[in-house]
């Protein structure tokens, strides 16, 4: 009986400190996705031969399409943000004039992407690809 | 003793476990009918078809031998808990397009589409 008492006591304890906490610290985890994943070209896309139509019943509709005097581009992006936010404060504002406070936050907007640069005729001039959410997140920050 | 505790614990849990959920849906919503692609002919299909069959579109883009007409529509899902010191946040956003390509005699040389919107989806962010 008295080791029940005892951990009732223990865990109404703990849920107190987590109640006194909760004005002091928090932790705030955002992820933005825009877009569908872009695929890395295909083997069979070569330069000077890839016609638009191929591109296009591979990839779809682009996420921009950029005249280049000439040439024109078609644009492919997935974006992918993240956000990692911790606040540490000590709530006294009420009571005493310091509140001390830290906060630290962070983010990162990194993108799929794929360009296909084509002539005026339709044919395939130039391609990029880069898969930027791949990459190590912890890495890309502080780069 | 035991009672006294228990009820504290369960004022203590009750008011821990405050917090909410919530859930939100967004439409950028353009009215075009992706099975209308099928009435649509390259080499054939002139521009006051297309929009006759999509209506106005999105965005126009000026290119060296025609232009590009662009449709495009979007769905995004959020997705926000709370959970006393805990916040997660989701946003997924997935888009329709369509794109035809039509040269300087007004008909549609090649086209393109995409259409995810309906794949967005409610998640959290890990």
């Amino acid at each position: 009986m008295r080791c029940l008492s005892n951990s009732i006591i223990g865990v109404a304890a703990a849920l107190l400190l987590a109640q006194v906490l909760s004005g002091c610290v928090s932790l705030r985890i955002e992820k933005m996705q825009e877009g569908v994943d872009v695929a890395p070209p295909a083997i069979e896309f070569i330069q000077k031969k890839t016609l638009l139509e191929e591109v296009l019943a591979g990839y779809g509709a682009p996420t921009d399409l950029v005249d280049m005097n000439g040439d024109f581009a078609l644009h492919y992006r997935r974006a992918l943000y993240r956000g990692l936010r911790v606040s540490m404060g000590i709530p006294l504002k009420s009571v005493l004039l310091p509140n001390p406070s830290m906060e630290a936050k962070g983010n990162l907007l990194r993108y799929d992407t794929a360009v296909f640069i084509f002539t005026a005729d339709g044919v395939l001039k130039d391609m990029k690809y880069e898969k930027g959410t791949s990459r190590s997140l912890w890495e890309d920050y502080w780069r | 003793m035991k009672r006294a505790c228990f009820v504290i614990s369960i004022l203590l849990l009750a008011s821990i476990c405050t917090g909410c959920a919530v859930f939100g849906r967004g439409k950028n919503f353009v009215p075009f009918d992706e099975n209308a692609l099928k009435q649509v002919t390259t080499g054939k299909t002139s521009a006051s078809e297309v929009t006759q069959l999509f209506g106005p579109p999105n965005k126009i883009v000026k290119l060296s031998n025609g232009n590009a007409y662009v449709y495009e529509r979007s769905v995004d899902k959020g997705t926000g808990v709370w959970l006393v010191v805990l916040t997660f946040a989701n946003f997924d956003t997935r888009y329709d397009r369509i794109v035809f390509f039509i040269n300087n005699d007004d008909v549609v040389t090649h086209f393109g589409s995409s259409f995810n919107s309906e794949t967005a989806s409610y998640a959290m962010p890990f």
